[in-house]
């Protein structure tokens, strides 16, 4: 059964009609264009398609897209603003913490919301609210240290 | 140098934290199909019968193909050429594809596969080498020459028995590596387009998109000089995916029946039945040595579990042994090894290919060797460690080497002398080290052209355009090639642009495996911007009315004499001066290795060197182990970019470190995989791994691009026995079998009398 | 990509709205979907319609008064690890469970009401056609204990070990009103139906008794330090006066179908300091009546040689609350 449904992500509001039981990992990467959103299991073991609802990473795989109608869904495309990087993803590529950067956006929106959530996190923060972010590249301390340093950084 | 040495943001960095890199599973063209592969439940069973009709009866469904529609023999290596896109008559492994639906989309793609039926006749099935070899009349693979065996060597050095027989000290024991597997982020994803101009197109999360290009041509008996094969960004490979897989074939053959571009990307479980993973060994090592420490003589016999299919199963069971022979001075070593087919998915390359399962062995056994004669473990390997410009008894020649600087940061930075052997009780310290190749000496398939090649255009916009059929896969190739281009045409990083993987477009190379890439498309690249570069002196020094000598190109000027032109300049006067400006450059290998059968198997023109120390901590009442620190040294030779450098260090030591606690690879006994996904198959998190310290060592390598050698798989093969040899020093138990699982711990303490 | 089956989602606005849906044959509520829509991916159940608590007003608030604190059935697990009105082993059995992420959607409903697991069951269609269907999904064979008849997938849900040692309760609402039932009575000893709820039913608040004199703890054993189920759960709760224990439970998870509670501890501990004796003496109990099975992923016999183990860590964890106040109920 297909339904309409309204979806407001990175600030914008889209109306489709999907099926009911559409995930909206589906949903934002088939339908709306916005690929950023990885997919590295489809069943919530990797982090890879993290988003934010209302601020809080969610994994977007277990989530019905239904079920976030008239929700705040970000996405990694809404993360950088006006054409600036946020301090994450300049620490991100500056200090060497992505690779093949298929966890990136995942990691990134994890990230995100312990920042704003806590200004200055130490190490052992970061790595229990990134632990449901899987990478297989890096070894994770370059990402450690990324936040540690977009964390240091004057809020724009 | 200019540029060389600095750490710069990545050219696809910013692409990739705002999302915008484009990997194979982001594209989607119009009118796109999606298909889905339908695969074997059983471990080896007869296709009896398969009825496509109800499939092709569910609206929506554009095409269904089977085996027999893709007829034709491939294989990674030409001399073992021994799949097939889909099983033809008989299924060997548990995920062997037989059937591919392309539909409008994927839920129906998948309901048409489920609405396949197929008739099985259930056969009796091998999963260990032993089985196999004991039943050669169940045939695993039927392109085997002998029962199932997939490839045998034997291959002996120097006064092996001899030596054995006057050693002061052999250590002998088995062990035992269980599977592994990549476990790359990013699911394998093809999609591939059939142009009405009779052209195919193939865009494939590969890390070889030349070997794809010439496999697409064979199976599907296409002139390859209508097929393109792209590579958008790669989710990450490690080894997985270096060899065509059924997906690529499947898309491009639906994509022909329909006239639509068909896209397939694997679900998670997919790519452990694709697997080509690190191969399980049980090996069985004679380490000898002299009263003072110094290696006489290494005997090892391996029996290796190759799965279903050939893979690059020949070079993995010659890397078995071939790369032993350093980084220490060994006068005498002999290996006997054999590769046996089972009914399990085929075992491949794996970051470190074929050597880090033997160098557990021989790592372990030299830290028994130490413990027997009472020298300390790194002292040990010092007194062997060989020196440059050198070759191995088994005829490698070893350029530059900084096998002994390695040892001498980590013994420092991890407080050796103060911590070994004198921690409480619960706590070591473990070294090993350990040798890798920078690039295979000669191409998979004989010929003779170059191994890489790139090529440099210029026009009047200033802008840079370097192209290779290199495949970024996340090391950082693309970047590596921007600076070379920065450094030798003194440009501004932001005018070159990188266009790697497309095999159209790009000149050939043969792809990101055997960590060739730094070291041969970054010697390709060199001579294409030197050549580019020339160009640009000329016509500077025309400009500056000065000497060609006097030209500095650099921070996007030329100058000379207090003057100077931009870059732009620069290239328009060059440009008017000698018409359009495009060079090339080429790596091509000059002979290296051993006259002998397989002598030029694990020759490299150059070899790279690490050493780990791992300190871990023990629960001796849980058995569970807790590795704190690695600390890491690797002589990579130059080290172009030095936090990519360390990335990967950090990223392989990573990895070993997985295989060596908690990653398993493992089937049950009716061939069924013990846990196809992310939940069960154990990547560690970032609250498992340690932090890693890494130190990088330059011992310049003459032959590489700066000096450069290579960093992406040495600095794996130490993860392993170093932590085992650490476990020792904290509880005294010698583990021979991987993973050290808490349970595997538990019962060796127990054994020994000490849990 | 894996889809989920088609059907109809709807969502309730209110408990009544909600039965009302769940009334219909094969409707299933779904909360924060962590467990279920992974399952229902693998062709784990077939739901004719799925009823969201999405947009349910209500559920979703700790409270306490003198004698309880009402969780209701909505509160997701990352509000459980913080929130300070809960008494801490149950915060840090929260906080242990899944990921982040996880934690952030699934509620202490559905941990509760989590289905239970086995190696031969949490896997593909494919993959269990090859093996040969199951009694918990399609079959009628056992692949763990090969002559049984009923299903001993394991209960692999970190919060009821510890809500049954705690004595919690939850109220159940259904068309004929609520009800409210002991967390342990919640679970079947049948793997494959191991909820003891009419499928009409809704749990909607979870009770947990103050009780000023007992001390409570929580282990887990798991390969990773985050995202993995457990390999074993185990929670202790000591009621104890002047020092002496006056009860002791331990519950443990991931031995059978459901939570098992251990017998017999009251002989062993009753009227005891809890010093290392008795702590010996209930671990070693707890070794004898607990058996766990092998079909969760790790060697039965390592996994059973940890429980006085875990018992024992457990009950470190609470003996000097015990030992100096009597007790401690961890809240605020």
């Amino acid at each position: 059964m297909q339904r309409l449904c309204t979806l407001n992500v990175n600030g914008e509001t889209r109306t489709l009609a999907i099926e009911e039981t559409d995930t909206l990992v589906d949903v934002l990467r088939d339908r709306l264009g916005l690929t950023g959103t990885k997919v590295g299991c489809d069943e919530g073991d990797c982090g890879a398609c993290t988003v934010l609802i209302d601020g809080r990473p969610v994994l977007s795989c277990l989530t019905l897209a239904l079920s976030v109608e008239g929700r705040a869904i970000e996405t990694i495309e809404g993360v950088a603003r006006d054409g600036r990087l946020h301090p994450l993803q300049e620490a991100f590529d500056a200090h060497g913490a992505a690779q093949c950067g298929f966890c990136t956006p995942g990691m990134i929106l994890s990230a995100k919301a312990l920042l704003e959530e806590n200004q200055d996190p130490t190490a052992d923060e970061i790595r229990h609210a990134l632990s449901g972010n899987l990478c297989r590249c890096t070894g994770y301390g370059r990402i450690v240290e990324a936040v540690q340093i977009a964390a240091k950084r004057p809020a724009r | 140098m200019k540029i060389v040495g600095t750490s710069k943001p990545r050219v696809d960095g910013a692409a990739k934290v705002t999302g915008q890199a484009r990997y194979a599973d982001d594209l989607a063209l119009p009118r796109m199909l999606h298909a889905r592969i339908l695969r074997s439940p059983h471990a080896h069973a007869r296709i009896v019968a398969i009825d496509l009709a109800p499939a092709r009866a569910t609206p929506g469904v554009l095409a269904a193909i089977v085996g027999e529609d893709l007829p034709v023999a491939y294989g990674i290596l030409p001399w073992t050429e021994d799949e097939y896109p889909l099983a033809i008559g008989r299924a060997l492994y548990v995920g062997d594809g037989v059937a591919a639906v392309a539909a409008i989309d994927e839920r129906t793609a998948i309901a048409a596969c489920a609405a396949v039926r197929v008739e099985w006749e259930k056969l009796p099935a091998v999963l260990s080498p032993a089985e196999a070899l004991a039943h050669p009349e169940i045939k695993v693979n039927e392109h085997a020459k002998d029962g199932n065996v997939s490839k045998q060597v034997d291959l002996s050095f120097g006064p092996v028995d001899e030596n054995l027989e006057r050693a002061a000290a052999v250590i002998e024991g088995e062990f035992h590596f269980e599977g592994t597997t990549h476990a790359a982020l990013e699911p394998h994803c093809a999609v591939a387009s059939w142009e009405p101009r009779g052209e195919l197109t193939v865009w494939s999360s590969t890390q070889v998109p030349h070997y794809l290009h010439r496999a697409l041509a064979k199976v599907l008996q296409l002139p390859e000089d209508r097929i393109r094969v792209v590579q958008p960004a790669v989710g990450g490979a490690f080894g997985g995916k270096s060899e065509p897989f059924d997906l690529e074939f499947c898309a491009a053959k639906l994509s022909m029946l329909t006239g639509r571009p068909v896209k397939i990307r694997y679900t998670r479980e997919e790519v452990f039945y694709a697997h080509r993973g690190r191969h399980p060994m049980h090996m069985r090592f004679r380490t000898a040595a002299d009263a003072e420490g110094k290696l006489l003589a290494v005997d090892s016999s391996i029996l290796i579990d190759g799965g279903a299919h050939s893979s690059f199963g020949l070079v993995t069971t010659y890397y078995s042994g071939q790369l032993l022979g350093a980084p220490y001075e060994l006068p005498a070593y002999r290996f006997h090894s054999t590769r046996v087919f089972t009914n399990k998915p085929a075992c491949g390359p794996k970051r470190g290919h074929g050597s880090v399962q033997p160098r557990f062995a021989i790592e372990c056994q030299l830290d028994e060797l130490a413990e027997r004669l009472e020298i300390d473990p790194i002292e040990l390997r010092r007194r062997n460690a060989m020196g440059s410009d050198e070759t191995t008894i088994n005829g490698q020649r070893v350029g530059s080497n900084g096998f002994l600087q390695c040892l001498d940061a980590v013994e420092r930075a991890s407080g050796w002398k103060e911590k070994f052997g004198k921690l409480p009780r619960g706590r070591g310290l473990g070294v090993a080290g350990s040798t890798y190749i920078s690039g295979t000496a000669y191409p998979i398939y004989p010929n003779e052209m170059p191994q890489s090649g790139v090529s440099v255009k210029l026009d009047r916009s200033g802008q840079v355009l370097v192209t290779s059929g290199v495949s970024e896969i996340g090391q950082g190739v693309e970047t590596v090639l921007a600076y070379i281009a920065v450094e030798e045409l003194g440009c501004e990083l932001a005018a070159v642009r990188v266009i790697t993987g497309d095999t159209l477009l790009c000149p050939v190379d043969l792809g990101a495996y055997s960590s060739r890439v730094t070291f041969m498309a970054g010697t390709a690249a060199i001579e294409a911007c030197r050549a580019m570069r020339a160009h640009l002196v000329e016509a500077a020094a025309k400009a500056l009315e000065c000497d060609p000598s006097e030209i500095e190109l650099a921070g996007g000027r030329a100058s000379a004499r207090g003057r100077e032109l931009s870059f732009r300049e620069v290239a328009r006067l060059a440009e008017s001066a000698k018409g359009t400006l495009v060079t090339a450059g080429g790596y091509r290998t000059r002979k290296v290795g051993g006259e002998y059968r397989g002598g030029s198997i694990g020759a490299s023109p150059a070899y790279s060197f690490t050493a780990h120390v791992a300190e871990v901590s023990v629960d001796e009442r849980s058995g569970v182990v807790t590795v704190e620190n690695i600390w890491v040294a690797h002589d990579c030779g130059r080290a172009l970019h030095p936090i990519h450098v360390m990335g990967q260090m950090e990223g392989s030591a990573y990895m070993g470190f997985g295989e060596a606690l908690m990653e398993s690879h493992t089937f049950h006994a009716n061939g069924l995989h013990r846990g196809p996904s992310l939940l069960d198959y154990k990547l560690p998190t970032t609250l498992d791994t340690p932090a890693v310290h890494a130190s990088i060592v330059e011992a310049n390598e003459p032959g590489g691009p700066y000096g450069a050698k290579e960093v992406g798989e040495g600095p794996l093969h130490p993860s392993i026995p170093a932590i085992a040899n650490a476990i020792h020093d904290a509880v005294g138990i010698r583990l021979r079998a991987l993973p050290f699982s808490p349970d595997r711990v538990r019962a060796a303490l127990l054994a020994k009398g000490g849990g | 990509m894996l889809p989920l089956p088609s059907c109809a989602v709807s969502f309730p606005e209110t408990i009544e709205q909600a039965l009302e849906l769940l009334s219909r044959p094969g409707a299933r509520v779904v909360a924060g979907g962590t467990d279920l829509l992974p399952n229902l991916k693998r062709g784990l159940g077939r739901p004719s319609a799925l009823v969201s608590l999405a947009r349910l007003s209500g559920l979703d608030a700790v409270a306490r008064d003198e004698h309880e604190l009402r969780v209701g059935a909505r509160v997701t697990l990352a509000e459980l690890a913080r929130s300070s009105l809960l008494p801490a082993s149950v915060r840090y059995a929260a906080s242990l469970i899944a990921s982040p992420q996880i934690r952030n959607v699934a509620t202490i409903g559905g941990n509760l009401l989590l289905d239970t697991r086995c190696v031969y069951v949490n896997q593909s269609p494919l993959w269990r056609e090859g093996l040969g269907h199951c009694l918990k999904a399609d079959g009628t064979e056992c692949h763990v204990v090969p002559t049984g008849k009923r299903c001993v997938a394991a209960a692999s849900a970190d919060l009821p070990p510890i809500l049954v040692a705690l004595g919690a309760s939850v109220r159940v609402a259904s068309k004929d009103g609520v009800r409210t039932i002991p967390v342990e009575r919640l679970f079947s000893n049948d793997g494959a139906a191991p909820i003891a709820l009419g499928p009409a039913e809704l749990l909607v608040e979870v009770v947990i008794p103050r009780a000023p004199g007992t001390s409570s703890a929580y282990r887990k054993l798991r390969v990773r330090k985050a995202i993995d189920f457990p390999l074993l759960g185990v929670a202790v709760a000591v009621d104890a006066e002047g020092g002496l224990v006056r009860a002791l439970r331990v519950v443990a998870s991931c031995i059978g179908a459901t939570p098992r509670k251990v017998s017999g501890l009251d002989s062993i501990a009753v009227g005891k300091p809890l010093d290392d004796a008795t702590i010996e003496a209930v671990a070693e109990r707890c070794h004898g009546a607990l058996h766990p099975q092998t079909n969760i992923a790790a060697d039965v016999g390592w996994r059973r040689a940890m429980i006085p183990l875990l018992v024992t860590e457990a009950l470190h964890d609470v003996r000097d609350a015990v030992r100096t106040r009597g007790g401690d109920d961890g809240t605020a």
